[in-house]
């Protein structure tokens, strides 16, 4: 399935432990922010109630009168847990979350004004920020919007990069021309002040926010994508397709790009980097996702508001390290196994 | 164009001459009315001396009072030093005498006749006469100060002023309002005839940092640009020993400096460059303002409450919204949102729930009207006897496939954790609320557009209430005007028509109270907050009167104003500050002053 090229960087890649471990590292991450839902919830991950078994995780709202409560919104399982615990003759028992709050919930605790500090007491792990909602809730939270909020920038951008890029290296001439204006144009467009002008007019939401920076951030692949093409497209082996008569796009999409992809993969985890950055920076200002959506951006705004709670604007700095060390560790692992200089092929 | 310019000078020139010229007679039927008997607020035996330093944010764009860029926060000291005819006890509301020694009212309940106080003076010592009076009159006309509203103003609202002779002169305004209340609507004051001589169309170039000659306790002596203002106290003014004025304006100079950041500006005040600090943002008070300068007793620490005017500030329900147009959700949306929550939660306790949309105007307010408690029962209990019986799976309430989701536009990302809160609870309603911060000046134009659903906003206050702007149909379904809950009902357009032209106070008070009950059975205010104080801490070498603010203060640290209450004890200044180093404990201040505050909450 893969060629051996493919399966001699990917072992290159392995022995670069530093980067190898990081990647495993953020692919735990990704797939536990991935089902957050599970061990990050207000909601418990199964209730037994009446010889009757309940996954409350993921889906609709079990209203209170699913257990037996006078309410018809949902459940606040704090309480039903505490009902379960007095009376232990029902047989009824639940099993909690590992963090028992949801990033939206406002937890106050008795006779204390918010933030609260970490504590395990209160299985506050992180504390709470100023509105009293779980930190550590809002990081995993953030975490998952963050990374998938980058990933879906990537896709757009290398998409739109490949795309444009590969048909100026291909047609080259007047659409070359063009296309190299119209992106150094683009290019000088300041891109966080327009998306601050657009987000102070409609609130943006995860795919407006997306789509925007998308299309302001294509450009910088472009180059490659075009010089790249440029060099393939004089080599015997486009020629030789050329020869037998391939048409264009076959020549640009099957032969071309695949032997041009690998330098942009090396631009891949610090495209990520560049997306969870953007992201928090908007946020931060108060120009991204709106509110109460959890994010990083958010509560390192909060932090530094309220530098005498150290909790909140450590916790949010920590996390924004880690995973950008991580990420970065694993661009650069990336960029060793996929080193011209080290491997070259002539086919 | 030119040539019109100079034609319009002409005939203002004119105009006023034409004022001058005829011999105008008092009635003979008005009844002069004097105050010698209010009770003072300051206390005597203040001593004086000593320089009083605080800070601004920025420095001035200009020391003009009209024109371009002159709407300034630094703009209120300025006018703090020029008296008007008349002022207006603090306490009690009762008219007291300025720049006027007496006071009477016209027939036409439009006009206001004044008596000028012949020892009044310009800081320059030319006297203050009545033509000083017309002149305001002629420079508030003038195209040349390049300031539309007041040119509008003080044409359409002012229509004239009349010398009688040169220390009485008469103000008449456009419409009728109860007596006392002349002297607010048509509020004018002199402007230094002999200063100006003539204005041309250079007027706003060359006055950007003249000092103008002024009538009250102190003038600018000192200026250095972008880095400070010093007001020095005139030695012999010529009210100093007027009755309510004995014991006020105590400080020889007031210092005020630039300080660009606040944070700044509290640390300053900790090491003692700063005379006063205003604490009322609840992380100042309760974070800031402690450690050992407090436990020492070096810094003492007021919260005093007042009884002034309180802003309108809450939830605005646009009423031309297909769901929001149903009474039924308007009043659910009421109980289902929990401000008791957000002002016990985040807001430490600090604020207090809003009851009503005109609060703290004495008797213009209807006291008995109490904001909607949160109520899960009764909300939920509305909507269930609703279209919007049914819920999703989320717990939303749906109605023929829409759910019950309402956008709350805001425009401070500050006020993001109490909506979070509201949202929450709204929840549990089966109410969606989706939390819409904008910027400030895009928030401000969604909802001048009318393109709202649900916004929070706080119109600033009033000297009386005012409601045709809010909620006469008038201004009711189209863009730029301040009814923004849309609001069109006949029969409290009638009310606030009657209340516009009513000249009787008593009246007038009624049918306040009235409107203010249809508004809230309208249910299309949900009021929020109020701030029913101002607290501050001070060094020690500060002394105040027993009461150390009036009714109305909005600082207990305003030098000028109806403040200058406060004074500063030299000797207590040298010990405290020679005393800083050392173990010195003074006794702790913590005081709380509850004279002043609303029996009613």
């Amino acid at each position: 399935m893969f060629s051996p090229q493919a399966k001699r960087r990917w072992q290159r890649f392995k022995s670069i432990k530093r980067g190898y471990y990081s990647f495993i590292v953020i692919c735990i991450l990704i797939v536990a922010s991935l089902f957050a839902e599970i061990w990050v919830n207000n909601r418990p991950v199964i209730i037994h109630y009446n010889d009757t078994l309940y996954f409350p995780s993921y889906g609709d709202i079990l209203p209170g009168s699913t257990f037996g409560l006078d309410y018809s919104w949902e459940t606040n399982y704090r309480e039903l847990n505490q009902h379960f615990t007095e009376n232990p003759d029902a047989g009824n028992w639940m099993v909690n979350a590992l963090v028992p709050y949801n990033p939206f919930e406002n937890h106050f605790i008795e006779g204390e004004y918010p933030p609260y500090s970490p504590s395990a007491e209160h299985k506050h792990y992180l504390g709470t920020d100023m509105a009293g909602r779980d930190i550590l809730s809002r990081i995993v939270y953030g975490f998952r919007i963050a990374i998938l909020f980058s990933l879906f920038l990537l896709v757009i951008t290398y998409l739109i990069g490949i795309f444009i890029g590969a048909l100026m290296g291909f047609l080259g001439g007047a659409f070359d021309l063009v296309f190299q204006r119209v992106i150094e144009i683009l290019s000088n467009v300041p891109i966080l002040y327009i998306i601050m002008i657009v987000a102070s007019i409609i609130t943006p939401s995860f795919w407006t926010l997306a789509l925007m920076l998308g299309a302001f951030s294509w450009m910088g692949l472009t180059w490659y994508m075009r010089t790249e093409t440029y060099r393939e497209n004089t080599r015997e082996y486009v020629l030789a397709a050329r020869s037998i008569g391939a048409s264009n796009w076959r020549i640009m999409f099957k032969h071309i790009l695949p032997n041009s992809v690998s330098i942009l993969i090396t631009f891949f985890p610090f495209s990520v980097v560049g997306g969870i950055t953007a992201l928090t920076s908007l946020d931060y200002l108060g120009f991204g996702l709106p509110a109460p959506t959890p994010s990083w951006g958010e509560l390192l705004q909060q932090g530094t508001n309220n530098l005498d709670y150290q909790w909140i604007a450590a916790s949010a700095v920590i996390a924004l390290t880690i995973v950008l060390t991580l990420v970065t560790f694993v661009g650069e692992a990336v960029r060793e196994a996929f080193d011209p200089k080290k491997y070259s092929y002539f086919s | 164009m030119k040539i019109i310019k100079s034609v319009f000078i002409l005939c203002c020139l004119l105009a006023s001459h034409h004022l001058f010229a005829q011999s105008n007679t008092l009635p003979t039927d008005l009844k002069w009315l004097i105050n010698d008997t209010s009770a003072p607020w300051a206390e005597p035996k203040a001593l004086k001396g000593g320089v009083f330093t605080t800070f601004m944010l920025s420095f001035p764009p200009t020391l003009r009072t009209v024109g371009p860029d002159s709407n300034s926060g630094f703009r209120n000291h300025i006018n703090a030093n020029q008296l008007g005819l008349v002022g207006m006890h603090p306490n009690t509301q009762e008219i007291i005498p300025q720049l006027a020694q007496s006071w009477a009212y016209g027939s036409d309940g439009k006009t206001v006749f004044y008596k000028l106080d012949p020892a009044a003076k310009w800081s320059d010592g030319q006297p203050v006469t009545a033509d000083d009076f017309l002149f305001t009159l002629e420079f508030m006309r003038s195209p040349h100060i390049n300031a539309p509203w007041y040119n509008n103003y003080y044409t359409k609202e002012i229509i004239d002023v009349k010398k009688y002779d040169n220390h009485t002169i008469s103000i008449t305004g456009a419409v009728a309002h109860p007596q006392e209340d002349l002297h607010y609507y048509y509020a004018i004051g002199p402007t230094p005839k002999h200063f100006y001589k003539a204005i041309n169309e250079t007027w706003v170039k060359d006055h950007n940092w003249k000092i103008v000659p002024n009538t009250g306790p102190y003038q600018i002596s000192k200026m250095k640009k972008g880095k400070e203002v010093e007001f020095t106290r005139k030695q012999n003014w010529w009210a100093k020993d007027y009755r309510f004025n004995l014991g006020r304006f105590n400080v020889d100079k007031v210092v005020i400096k630039v300080i660009r950041d606040v944070n700044i500006a509290y640390s300053h005040f900790e090491k003692g460059n700063l005379d006063t600090f205003a604490l009322i943002q609840p992380e100042f008070w309760h974070n800031k303002a402690k450690g050992m300068l407090y436990d020492k007793g070096f810094l003492e620490k007021y919260f005093f409450f007042n009884d002034a005017p309180r802003s309108s500030s809450g939830f605005f329900l646009n009423q031309d919204h297909p769901i929001l147009k149903d009474k039924t959700i308007r009043l659910a949306l009421n109980y289902a949102l929990n401000f008791d929550k957000v002002i016990n939660t985040v807001l430490r306790g600090d604020y207090e729930r809003l009851q009503a949309f005109h609060t703290g105007y004495g008797e213009y307010s209807n006291n008995t009207i109490k904001a909607r408690k949160f109520n899960l029962d009764k909300a939920n209990e509305l909507l269930d006897s609703s279209e919007w019986q049914a819920r999703g799976g989320d717990g939303i309430r749906i109605n023929n496939g829409q759910r019950l989701s309402l956008d709350l536009s805001y425009g401070r990302k500050e006020h993001s954790e109490r909506w979070s809160i509201l949202k929450q609870d709204a929840l549990k309603a089966g109410i969606e609320l989706n939390l819409v911060l904008q910027d400030s000046s895009s928030h401000y134009k969604t909802i001048m557009q009318k393109q709202h659903q649900i916004t929070s906003l706080a119109w600033s206050t009033s000297f009386r209430p005012a409601y045709w702007q809010h909620f006469h149909s008038e201004n009711a379904h189209k863009p730029q005007t301040n009814n923004v809950t849309n609001m069109d009902s006949p029969e409290l357009d009638e009310k606030i028509m009657q209340y516009r032209s009513e000249t009787n106070k008593n009246s007038r008070m009624k049918l306040a109270q009235n409107i203010q009950q249809m508004i809230h059975d309208s249910a299309a205010f949900i009021p929020d907050f109020k701030v029913p104080y101002t607290r501050g801490a001070h060094w020690r070498w500060i002394k105040f009167p027993k009461i150390p603010g009036t009714k109305t203060s909005d600082t207990l640290y305003s030098a000028f104003s109806n403040g200058g209450l406060f004074w500063i004890d030299s000797a207590i200044k040298i010990e405290t500050k020679t005393a800083r180093k050392s173990k010195t404990q003074y006794p702790v201040v913590n005081k709380m002053f509850e004279q002043y505050r609303a029996s009613t909450p």
